[in-house]
């Protein structure tokens, strides 16, 4: 790119995409926060304005929305940037790039059609199953398709940065894979290898059963087929917050990237155990054995690494800028550090939040020990530490730094900018101290009226009502928050006429990929490697599973499975046919 | 691979952390023997339910000199049985399965967490050492009133525990000629013989006698009144043994039908 | 910030490469988070975990 010269000088076309994607993402963003506002509010009985049971499609919309509508539409934008930017190539077909956005769009219009119907009687349409939609709770099948619509383009994005690298390669032969377009391919890997997973439960258990093909399905199955998928995908929302943090990161302290070969490892480390952790989310399940839940937790365990790795990495790059700025002693040097940008405060008071909500995740990850906290409020405290700030708020501070880039346009409003990264910091402590220790006592997630009439729970020190004020005053911080963030950027939309203050170069690493063995760049051999690690962790508790609940369900005699199989088949297609005969 | 110092030093930290908390987990696991909720129980058809021998009849049942199993029954939006009575110092089995969607079983504010997933039948034992009063809870969303689903977990203290049941037969309508016969019968649900005083009263008559059932058996009383000595018209009976108490009401009627229904269970 | 700053007087700005960089203060946080971490899994697991009885047990 040349110098001085913003993204959007550079690939018009392609900053148009982007901005495409961004405005995708912020649209949920800002209809995910205000039912989030709504939740806040409802459960903890301060103000009612829904039925308790509408509570349950405000709060499937809100999961959706936040979790697969603003955080997936923002990533694909900051990885086409990446990949372009890195590459410094535009898509190979800009077609096919605007091919797999629209898909996405249509798949999250027809997912938010089905959830949003709920909300009225005049359209036969309901699809409360909150995120996670276990079966047999059931939505309408348009829900499923939309999913399934969203997430194929999803794989067609990855195929498209694929295609790109390879252009690239064979332009650049034996050259080392730029970082940014590492960090996506590896990404995008992990995504392939975990949404297999969900697309199997949707395509082959969940959709056939919504339209009323199959009879039954097995519970347990589409489950873990959930889960296989659901850890991986909260590395899906993460890893994107890892490359601003790596790329962007460094060079708005004023520094540079302490390390490049580690980035490198870390992703590796991601790609390979991402996915076989899936059933720490199912230590509570009946049906799976100990010795399974164990294996997944050592898995789980040993993902800390890359995320501790990390710690250090980013750390010490935004030493190496306080350093630069001439920032001294042990902990001096933080106050060297620029605190009045907003995209670097941002991203450093969501790494502050990470850091704490990554022990909340080990204690998700111990595995006897999800007793204590298992469904209780604890969980969605982690969830809105860690993809609610460590995501959600570096993609909004790094937003700050890429939308200039993508418009050519200065930002609106930088101090108030500064303002709502800080608001959004205090309103996440105020909530999920709330919701941790509402999770201690035993406080319930999910549910719209967590008051019961038989028992008190036992608060140490505080109260509920305390708590609840905590959590009301929390959510309606983040609310706020979240509105001034997408004022600010509807603003900076419209500043024509100026240019961004930074020039979008992004300085090379203290320790640059030379510095590492090229294998780390064997991408055939990590996948490779990721692939026995799933087959080893997964095999036997899906045979397990299977062979006692059956293929679809648990009502299916003591066949072998794949007789079973085909026999539930057949005999579904008769009992189709018969039903047509009637 | 050049790694700084420092880099290579925390990485040495991190896998110390990580080990360190993978130990912890076994030792809690090998060392006090918590053990999770896994594969040990059976499974069962939701269909199946109502014919299952345990499941049919969600109760509590004693096993053991203190212990006891509870076979539970979640489903939309409620738990069977509630309450759930338990005695203190007592080892309790729970095994709970659903009869629709995925419920969980949490007995609020402890360690006793469970999910409930139709097919499968979730297998947990804990000691409650001491009385107390306990909320129970489904923590995943089950349906539109979800936050609806709740139940009791009574931990009683040892001489409030029972699980005698009294049962009481007595007709309905009885023809002035007729025989007015009553039988309480006491069932003991608990493995030791316990001793009770059954009383039985219909107008003036009273019968009461002392009886010891064993465990797991039951005794019966009959009364046994003439109508003739009562006259026509609508005559109270009481039936009692211990705290649990039985009434209704038999009318004595030309030309009645002489059906015979029994008392509600205890 | 630093852009501005780098651009109008590239000279006053330090240069430190990574050979010449140890992370004093990176390694001095970092091992106060360790102690974070060890502090809180301890609390966690034998304060609040242990003491939230009863817990499920194996069966004798």
């Amino acid at each position: 790119m040349p110098n001085g010269a913003t993204f959007a000088d550079a690939y018009p076309t392609q900053a148009r995409h982007i901005r495409a994607a961004f405005w995708a993402s912020f649209l949920s963003l800002g209809v995910g926060a205000f039912f989030g506002l709504i939740q806040a509010l409802h459960r903890t009985d301060i103000l009612r304005v829904i039925e308790s049971q509408t509570y349950y499609t405000v709060l499937t919309a809100h999961g959706v929305f936040l979790v697969i509508s603003f955080t997936i539409f923002f990533l694909v934008g900051v990885f086409q940037w990446a990949v372009t930017d890195s590459l410094e190539r535009p898509p190979v077909d800009m077609r096919f790039t605007w091919g797999w956005y629209g898909l996405m769009s249509l798949g999250a219009s027809l997912t938010a059609f089905a959830i949003l119907a709920g909300f009225t009687d005049s359209i036969d349409v309901r699809a409360n199953v909150l995120f996670t939609f276990y079966a047999p709770l059931q939505a309408h099948p348009l829900f499923y398709v939309g999913l399934v619509v969203f997430v194929v383009g999803t794989w067609l994005a990855g195929a498209d940065w694929f295609r790109s690298w390879l252009a690239w390669k064979g332009d650049n032969p034996g050259e080392r894979i730029p970082l940014p377009t590492f960090m996506v391919l590896t990404t995008m890997i992990m995504w392939y290898i975990s949404s297999i997973g969900v697309a199997v439960a949707i395509l082959a258990f969940i959709l056939p059963w919504s339209l009323e093909l199959t009879g039954s399905l097995n519970p347990t199955l589409t489950r873990t087929l959930f889960w296989y998928f659901g850890h991986p995908v909260v590395y899906f929302w993460l890893l994107p917050a890892y490359l601003l943090w790596y790329i962007l990161l460094p060079k708005l302290a004023g520094g540079r990237l302490f390390s490049d070969p580690l980035a490198r490892v870390v992703f590796i480390l991601f790609v390979l155990l991402s996915t076989p952790v899936g059933i720490h989310h199912q230590y509570l399940d009946p049906g799976i054995s100990e010795g399974f839940k164990f294996i997944a937790m050592t898995n789980t365990m040993f993902l800390l690494l890359p995320s501790l790795l990390t710690a250090f990495t980013i750390i010490a790059s935004m030493e190496h800028g306080a350093r630069q700025r001439g920032g001294e002693g042990y902990f001096n040097w933080l106050t060297a550090l620029p605190w009045r940008d907003p995209a670097f405060t941002g991203m450093a008071l969501a790494g502050m939040v990470f850091a704490f909500g990554g022990f909340t995740g080990i204690v998700n990850a111990g595995m006897n020990i999800n007793y204590l906290v298992h469904n209780t409020l604890w969980v969605p405290g982690h969830i809105h530490t860690q993809v609610g700030t460590a995501a959600a708020l570096t993609f909004m501070a790094g937003a700050y730094w890429l939308v200039p880039q993508l418009t050519g346009n200065r930002l609106v409003g930088r101090g108030l900018a500064l303002v709502q990264v800080v608001l959004w910091f205090v309103g996440i402590v105020f909530m999920t101290n709330s919701m941790y220790r509402g999770g201690l006592v035993g406080i319930p997630r999910r549910t719209a009226e967590p008051q019961y009439e038989g028992f008190e729970y036992e608060v140490a020190a505080g109260s509920v009502g305390e708590l609840n004020a905590q959590l009301a005053i929390g959510g309606t911080i983040l609310f706020v928050s979240a509105m001034l963030f997408l004022a600010l950027m509807v603003l900076t939309a419209f500043n024509g006429g100026t240019e961004p203050i930074d020039d979008g170069s992004i300085p090379p690493a203290l320790s640059g990929p030379e510095d590492s063995p090229a294998v780390l760049d064997n991408l055939k051999l990590w996948v490779a490697i990721a692939a026995v690690l799933v087959v080893i962790a997964y095999s036997f508790p899906l045979a397990s599973i299977v062979s006692r609940g059956g293929l679809f369900g648990p009502d299916i005699g003591p066949i072998p499975v794949a007789i079973d199989a085909a026999s539930t088949v057949a005999r579904t297609a008769l009992e189709a046919v018969s039903a047509v005969v009637r | 691979m050049r790694i700084h110092q420092y880099e290579r030093v925390w990485l040495l930290a991190s896998m110390v952390l990580i080990v360190g908390f993978i130990a912890t987990i076994t030792y809690g696991a090998v060392g006090l023997g918590i053990t999770m909720v896994d594969d040990r129980g059976a499974t069962i058809a939701p269909d199946e339910i109502n014919e299952d021998e345990r499941f049919g009849d969600p109760r509590v049942e004693q096993v053991g000199d203190d212990e006891y199993e509870v076979y539970a029954v979640a489903m939309t939006f409620a738990f069977q049985p509630d309450p759930i009575e338990i005695p203190a110092d007592s080892e309790v089995t729970f095994y709970v399965t659903s009869r629709d969607v995925i419920h969980s079983f949490y007995v609020v504010g402890t360690n006793t967490n469970t999910m409930v997933i139709p097919g499968e039948i979730s297998v947990v034992t804990v000691e409650f050492d001491e009385p107390g009063e306990y909320g129970l809870i489904c923590t995943e969303y089950c349906g539109a009133a979800h936050h609806e689903m709740e139940g009791q977990l009574a931990v009683l203290e040892d001489e409030e525990f029972d699980l005698t049941e009294l049962e009481v037969e007595a007709p309905d309508e009885v023809e002035p000629d007729g025989e007015i016969e009553i039988t309480a019968t006491v069932t003991n649900g608990q493995l030791e013989a316990i001793e009770e005083t059954v009383t039985v009263e219909l107008g003036d008559e009273t019968l009461e006698e002392s009886v010891t059932v064993e465990g797991d058996e039951s005794e019966s009383v009959t009364l046994t009144v003439d109508a003739a000595d009562l006259g026509e018209g609508d005559h109270d009976w009481t039936a009692s043994a211990g705290d649990l108490t039985e009434s209704g009401t038999v009318s004595v009627v030309e030309g009645s039908e002489d059906d015979t229904e029994g008392g509600d269970d205890a | 910030m630093s852009n501005v700053a780098r651009q109008e007087d590239p000279a006053s700005v330090e240069r430190i490469e990574h050979d010449e960089f140890d992370p004093v203060g990176t390694l001095a946080l970092i091992a106060f988070y360790f102690a974070v971490l060890v502090l809180l899994w301890l609390f966690t697991y034998f304060v609040e975990f242990l003491g939230n009885v009863p817990t499920p047990v194996v069966v004798a």
